[in-house]
């Protein structure tokens, strides 16, 4: 096992208080927690309302409800929706496979190019096209993702009418899904790119200092393969670190993307939960979320047990 | 050497232009972002960049969104920054227990997927601007405790400090006058970005409808042009300009930390 026991107490720690504070949200915030539990948009008679309460326990102790809330949480049970009528799970993961359709795509080009990129404009910093290219990243890294969604969205399909501007469907082709994909996963690689880039950047800096970079020079090797051979392993372990701690981040930009290209997926789930008030929706894709981030970090705990030596020796 | 002068330049001229478009507000605007005119109309003479769908002067609205932005910007990050401060210091110089637990807590925090967590909150609290700048910023603290935390760990071994110690001067006089002053170099770029970051978050929710409507925001701005057809009319005037002016703005925020942090490097090598 590549990973410390400690860790993983760790994770599941974090697991246990973010699920917690799921719980505690709508009971502490103002207004019915009755509201708070069902979201804003049912109509009920006042007797089939008091029903629910005891059914969802609202009048029984705290501690009780607690119980009860991380019981329905092993039986993968998250509620009921009454705006969309369904169960919650259900109702995510079905819309989930089509973000991550959009997303791991792009985590796995975003991570390809930034380092890539990043290593070349690291190891040359003052050329032009590195300069260049830094610049173009500063300016994506420092945009909201939806913003580019918007521009692109804008020039390519409105004017141009390059590609459709609605949505993906789920019957379609694969060449229809990748008509619909293409935008939106240039947007979020170009996004993962960004962030990806400007650490791998910073990590050559300083990775071509050390001592081995200038013995490797003196053996003789090329400069290129310098770079790729010798300092491309070090400096692209913060950029695994990050592309993990990242992962929630991107999601969140793939959620906005999503709504901008009116997509199938989670983000225009939430957005409607949102319009509707549909809090058990929002409060599961929280949940949800959370799961994923915390996989994907222990992902790449794992990962880098397997890929960096010095980890794996010390465990 | 040069073209970190110029980084720093160019970042601190933007955010200076910025910060003066933010305070005089109401001098520079030559409306009232309030002020309704003939709705939906086109760039002109009489309203630079046309109005919106309630008849609002798009330029003035810009420039009071400048203060929104600015003020969720910068308190959030000056709460997140004092949190990080602190609790990377009292991790850093008291190392064993007290350490074991902030960075756990650190841990979880980083964990939290946040952008969803404050949908939450926001969709809970009826979106109060207050609210929405004081979670950004007790959420965003983490990577700021990190670093304070692993260059307290450095500072702490100094000899200054030592003697310090050696003269008896108490723990909390040492953390201030000894170790802060030594802290900052790493603090200040983190605190650049994190204004960057708490302001796109401001403007993601916002588009998102979760802004509050009595304090008009870039994000907001987009907001509505989005949903009330600026997009779909080809309307570019509307939703363009508060979209550049986030982007340029946290641009030069982030160039101008990034060249802090670069010279930090140069200063440690």
């Amino acid at each position: 096992m590549a990973i410390s026991k400690k860790k993983i107490l760790r994770y599941l720690l974090a697991l246990f208080i973010i699920f917690s504070l799921n719980f505690i949200i709508p009971r502490i915030m103002p207004g019915d927690p009755l509201t708070n539990l069902l979201g804003e948009e049912f109509s009920l008679s006042e007797a089939a309302l008091q029903e629910l309460r005891s059914e969802l326990g609202l009048d029984s102790p705290l501690m009780l409800q607690y119980i009860k809330y991380w019981k329905n949480i092993f039986l993968f049970d998250l509620g009921y929706s009454y705006h969309f009528n369904q169960k919650v799970i259900p109702l995510i993961t079905g819309r989930m496979k089509w973000t991550l359709v959009l997303l791991l795509p792009s985590i796995i080009f975003g991570a390809i190019l930034g380092t890539i990129l990043g290593a070349l404009s690291g190891w040359k910093k003052n050329a032009l096209p590195n300069k260049t290219i830094t610049w173009t990243f500063l300016t994506i890294y420092s945009s909201p993702p939806y913003f580019l969604g918007i521009i692109l969205l804008y020039i390519f399909s409105f004017k141009w009418g390059l590609f459709p501007f609605k949505g993906f469907y789920e019957t379609g082709t694969l060449s229809d899904i990748i008509q619909h994909l293409f935008l939106p996963v240039l947007i979020m690689s170009a996004f993962s790119a960004s962030r990806n880039y400007m650490i791998m950047r910073g990590s050559v800096l300083i990775e071509k200092e050390k001592l081995y970079v200038v013995y490797a020079r003196a053996k003789g090797l090329y400069k290129e393969a310098i770079l790729f051979r010798h300092i491309f392993k070090n400096a692209i372990l913060p950029v695994l670190t990050l592309v993990a701690l990242d992962f929630g981040f991107l999601f969140s930009g793939a959620l906005f993307v999503e709504i901008v290209f009116s997509m199938n997926g989670m983000g225009t789930l939430i957005y409607e939960a949102l319009l509707s008030r549909d809090y058990p929706v929002l409060q599961g894709c929280f949940l949800i979320i959370t799961l994923m981030v915390i996989g994907a970090n222990l992902f790449s705990d794992v990962l880098n047990g397997i890929i960096d030596p010095r980890v794996r020796e010390r465990q | 050497m040069k073209s970190r002068t110029f980084w720093n330049r160019s970042g601190l001229i933007l955010v200076a232009f910025f910060v003066f478009v933010a305070i005089f507000a109401d001098l520079i605007a030559p409306h009232s972002p309030w002020e309704r005119f003939e709705p939906y109309t086109k760039p002109s003479t009489k309203h630079w960049l046309g109005t919106n769908d309630i008849g609002n002067d798009i330029l003035s609205e810009l420039i009071h969104g400048s203060r929104a932005s600015l003020i969720v910007g910068v308190g959030a990050s000056a709460i997140a920054t004092l949190l990080g401060l602190f609790i990377g210091l009292i991790s850093g110089y008291f190392k064993g227990f007290a350490d074991e637990l902030l960075m756990g807590v650190t841990d979880i925090f980083l964990m939290i997927p946040r952008i969803p967590l404050l949908i939450i909150l926001a969709a809970f609290l009826k979106s109060s601007f207050w609210i929405i700048m004081l979670a950004l910023g007790l959420l965003w603290w983490t990577s700021t405790a990190r670093v304070v935390r692993s260059r307290t760990l450095q500072v702490r071994e100094m000899d200054f400090v030592t003697s310090s110690k050696c003269l008896g001067f108490k723990n909390r006089h040492i953390i201030l006058s000894d170790i802060l002053p030594n802290i900052f170099p790493v603090a200040l770029p983190k605190f650049m970005l994190t204004v960057a970051t708490a302001m796109i978050s401001e403007a993601s929710l916002s588009f998102l409808g979760l802004g509050d409507p009595s304090m008009k925001s870039w994000g907001l701005m987009i907001n509505f042009a989005f949903i009330k057809g600026g997009l779909i009319n080809e309307m570019w005037w509307w939703y363009l300009p508060p979209g550049i002016c986030i982007v340029l703005f946290v641009f030069s925020i982030v160039l101008l930390g990034f060249s802090f942090e670069e010279e930090k490097k140069v200063a440690i090598k």
